[in-house]
């Protein structure tokens, strides 16, 4: 049996007060495993991206507990979440988010600096990665000379960067072609396979049924789907 | 860690070049305000206490205040308070040059008197002395042309540069003859053109021998004495001497005053560092302008970075990291800047002094600005101070950003 990397307990959040009061989120409770691949579907509005903040950190369930490798990051400060994001979670956008004054190179190790990696072994993680995920020859260009397949591909190795237990992809292939878009699932399948925890939000089902589970959210609601 | 930041910092501001070159401009400037200021107020007090220290076994005594300085011309003019009718006894010289340590006195007598030359009359200031200590009063550089006068000189006078080339329409040369006081002299040395700062301006003067003062105005006011001490360690107490005898002579508490040259120069000082604290003053309201114009671009560059906060807050940047990016990238502006205001100052205050030099501002002494390694280093200080203060602000909003909301700005 492998041990839970995510336990939801309760978990709700709501927005705003008395008449204006949304639940985004109601009383949750999930585990995820360690090595499971999530998907995660559902309408737009339905509470996807509210659940993503949460397991990834970026915000703080209003009520019930949220365990990541075993802590209890409902009770954490702002700067305690953000060890918790940098050492536990790699993070995969739609857009990509690379930071555009920096090359494909420095992008994958900011990461690493934040964590106090040291330059030298920072890089050679970083070409290892870019190496991983094939745009060694493309390792000095900024992201505005990189292809949308090739920037995912970059954000892939950022995510991996700091050896996390999960990888939240939210729409990782939302804005790339077809042929990047499945190359990019094959390399999360890759590292799904090494053991990783791979949990990704998507609007397409040919990519959820590719997962061992789909969770699907609905007005806040999540429920297990059989894959 | 830090290395990163410099990184991202500069990457930034190379983003951002003209942006950036205008902000490190105004801290350029501020900074060479600074810097070129110090400089000249530094070379100032060098002049001011070369002239002055050479003369640090002298005292100077006077009938009633004494001594006034100004800050007037630039260098620190001084001159006698005005004739307030009370003059120094043969007795009381005789008393001076009893007191233990004095090495000896001189003494001069001066009046106004009309000088005719051409027909046209001048009110000039007269001044008798013995002509040897006027030997030691003058040097060759003091003297344009001619030669000071002799003992046993009869009728001959030396006058200052300004009676000789200013007072009258035509020029006074050697061997010309000046009426004083309707009795004839010939001019037998013109002093040199002088600076504000001189101890004894010699510009508007005509100098006599003494025995041919007392028969030309039948005075013999002696107005003030200069005053040698063999030790430059007693000169304050042998001045506090003088004070006390001519007082006792006369029977009134402040008679005389004995000034010595290091008071001169203590107060000279005291009134260029004033001044330099007020041009510092003033220099720094282009600081602070500079400083305002730093703020400005790094709150706009953390505007135009917001998404960027966000996306290095979710791959684990904590509000510390992000703060420090922005200190950081001020720091580097303001510190590139202020290298830049240094080296400005460096070369502006030499341009500035050369150009006081051809102006004639400032008199003779000739202003060397001085760099020294505290006003550098003040100067650096007071970027990187500035750099922190301004981005500061900044990159406190920048760090407190939600990174949910700052990701999906666009």
């Amino acid at each position: 049996m492998n041990k839970d990397v995510i336990v939801t307990k309760n978990i709700s959040k709501t927005y705003g007060k008395g008449d204006v009061k949304v639940h985004a989120l109601r009383r949750t409770s999930i585990n995820i495993t360690l090595g499971d691949y999530i998907a995660i579907i559902g309408p737009s509005g339905s509470g996807k991206s509210t659940f993503m903040n949460l397991i990834g950190c970026l915000d703080k369930p209003s009520s019930g507990k949220l365990f990541i490798d075993g802590t209890d990051v409902s009770q954490l400060n702002e700067n305690q979440l953000a060890t918790i994001r940098r050492e536990k979670i790699g993070f995969i956008f739609q857009k990509y988010n690379l930071i555009p004054t920096l090359n494909a190179l420095e992008n994958v190790s900011l990461s690493m600096s934040f964590a106090g990696v040291k330059n030298k072994e920072r890089l050679k993680r970083a070409e290892k990665l870019l190496g991983m995920v094939d745009l060694s020859k493309r390792m000095l260009h900024k992201p505005s000379e990189l292809s949308g397949g090739e920037q995912q591909r970059v954000a892939i190795a950022r995510a991996l960067s700091n050896d996390p237990s999960i990888i939240l992809a939210d729409e990782p292939t939302g804005n790339v072609d077809t042929k990047s878009g499945s190359r990019i699932m094959g390399i999360l399948e890759d590292i799904n396979n090494k053991g990783e925890t791979v949990i990704t939000v998507t609007h397409d089902p040919n990519i959820a049924k590719r997962a061992k589970r789909i969770l699907k959210i609905q007005d806040g609601v999540v429920s297990e789907e059989n894959a | 860690m830090l290395k990163d930041n410099f990184n991202l910092a500069y990457k930034n501001i190379r983003e951002r070049m003209s942006r950036s070159i205008l902000t490190l401009l105004g801290i350029a400037i501020g900074i060479m305000a600074i810097t070129s200021l110090m400089a000249i107020g530094e070379g100032m007090q060098d002049a001011v206490t070369g002239e002055l220290s050479s003369l640090s076994d002298t005292i100077i005594v006077t009938t009633g205040e004494g001594i006034s300085t100004s800050s007037m011309g630039m260098g620190g003019g001084i001159s006698l308070s005005e004739d307030n009718g009370e003059y120094l006894t043969e007795r009381d010289i005789a008393d001076i040059q009893r007191i233990h340590g004095v090495k000896d006195v001189n003494t001069q007598l001066s009046s106004i008197g009309i000088a005719r030359y051409n027909g046209e009359d001048v009110s000039v200031y007269i001044i008798g002395m013995e002509t040897e200590p006027m030997e030691l009063k003058y040097g060759l550089e003091d003297i344009e042309s001619g030669s000071l006068l002799k003992e046993g000189d009869k009728n001959k006078i030396v006058i200052g540069y300004d009676v000789a080339h200013e007072y009258f329409d035509t020029d006074v040369y050697i061997g010309g003859r000046i009426k004083i006081n309707g009795k004839k002299f010939v001019v037998n040395g013109i002093f040199a053109k002088q600076g504000g700062g001189s101890i004894s301006p010699t510009s508007n003067v005509i100098l006599l021998t003494l025995g041919d003062f007392k028969k030309l105005t039948g005075e013999s006011n002696i107005r003030s004495a200069t005053v040698k001490v063999y030790d430059i360690d007693e000169v304050d107490s042998i001045a506090e001497k003088i004070e006390q005898e001519i007082n006792e002579n006369h029977g009134e508490d402040d008679y005389a005053t004995a000034t010595t040259m290091s008071s001169i120069l203590e107060s000279i000082q005291s009134v260029i560092g004033i001044m330099q604290m007020v041009l510092l003053a003033i220099a720094s309201i282009a600081l602070v302008v500079a400083s305002i114009g730093i703020m400005n671009t790094m709150l706009t560059s953390v505007m135009e970075r917001t998404h960027d906060i966000g996306i290095m807050k979710a791959i684990g940047a904590t509000n510390k990291d992000v703060m420090l990016i922005f200190i950081i990238e001020g720091i580097l502006v303001s510190v590139v800047g202020g290298t830049f205001g240094i080296l400005f100052g460096i070369f502006g205050s030499q341009a500035i002094s050369a150009l006081m030099a051809r102006s004639g501002m400032g008199g003779g002494i000739t202003l060397i600005p001085v760099i020294t390694m505290t006003s550098v280093g003040l100067a650096v200080g007071v970027s990187i101070l500035v750099g922190i203060l301004s981005s500061l602000y900044p990159a406190w909003k920048a760090a407190r950003m939600s990174p949910i909301e700052a990701v999906r700005y666009e």
